[in-house]
């Protein structure tokens, strides 16, 4: 896939590594493991919580341009739903594709419905999404 | 007082930045770029966490 998963944390990459290596629930990870020790990044996404030095649970889907199509934060003791996230992330992928198209709450992958939003379509969404 | 305010705005572009980064697939150390995303055209799923040893 035409993506990079980052994830972030205010670890140093050494210790990122030491984690790696020896927490076996992360053997088979591949993604991209990156250090933000000062919280510059953490600060501009507003995800740095200065009491505790941390980062939030704060997930963000940029596309190729760079442009952030995507915003969630959860607080530390709130664990994030990675189904969502992909559900997300294959919405915004499907939607470069077919700008003319929006896709609605259930949908979840490439063939379920999706709309076309027009002057049609007020006052009609129930029909549309049935399909009508 | 916790400072989470962003600037940063949905549709917006990102401002460039850079991260180091431990490659877990070559088990190298290498670095992480927002320019260097957009020269190669890839997407990018930034995905925040307090901190290692802990639960992700």
């Amino acid at each position: 896939m035409n993506c990079d998963i980052v994830t972030v944390s205010t670890d140093t990459k050494f210790v990122h590594l030491a984690w790696q290596r020896s927490e076996k629930e992360l053997a088979n990870v591949r993604y991209t493991m990156a250090s933000d020790p000062t919280g510059k990044v953490s600060r501009m996404f507003g995800v740095y919580e200065e009491t505790a030095g941390l980062a939030l649970r704060g997930t963000f889907i940029l596309n190729p341009e760079g442009k952030l199509l995507n915003a969630e934060v959860n607080y530390f003791n709130l664990g994030r739903n990675i189904e969502e996230l992909m559900r997300k992330f294959k919405a915004n992928m499907y939607m470069a594709r077919k700008p003319t198209e929006v896709c609605p709450s259930k949908w979840k992958d490439e063939g379920d419905a999706t709309l076309i939003p027009s002057a049609d379509m007020v006052g009609r969404v129930h029909e549309a999404l049935k399909g009508a | 007082m916790s400072e989470t305010t962003s600037s940063l705005r949905l549709g917006q572009a990102v401002p460039d930045f850079e991260l180091e980064t431990y490659e877990p697939a070559t088990r190298e150390f290498g670095k992480f770029s927002l320019a260097e995303q957009k020269r190669k055209g890839r997407w990018t799923i930034l995905f925040f966490y307090p901190a290692d040893f802990t639960f992700v």
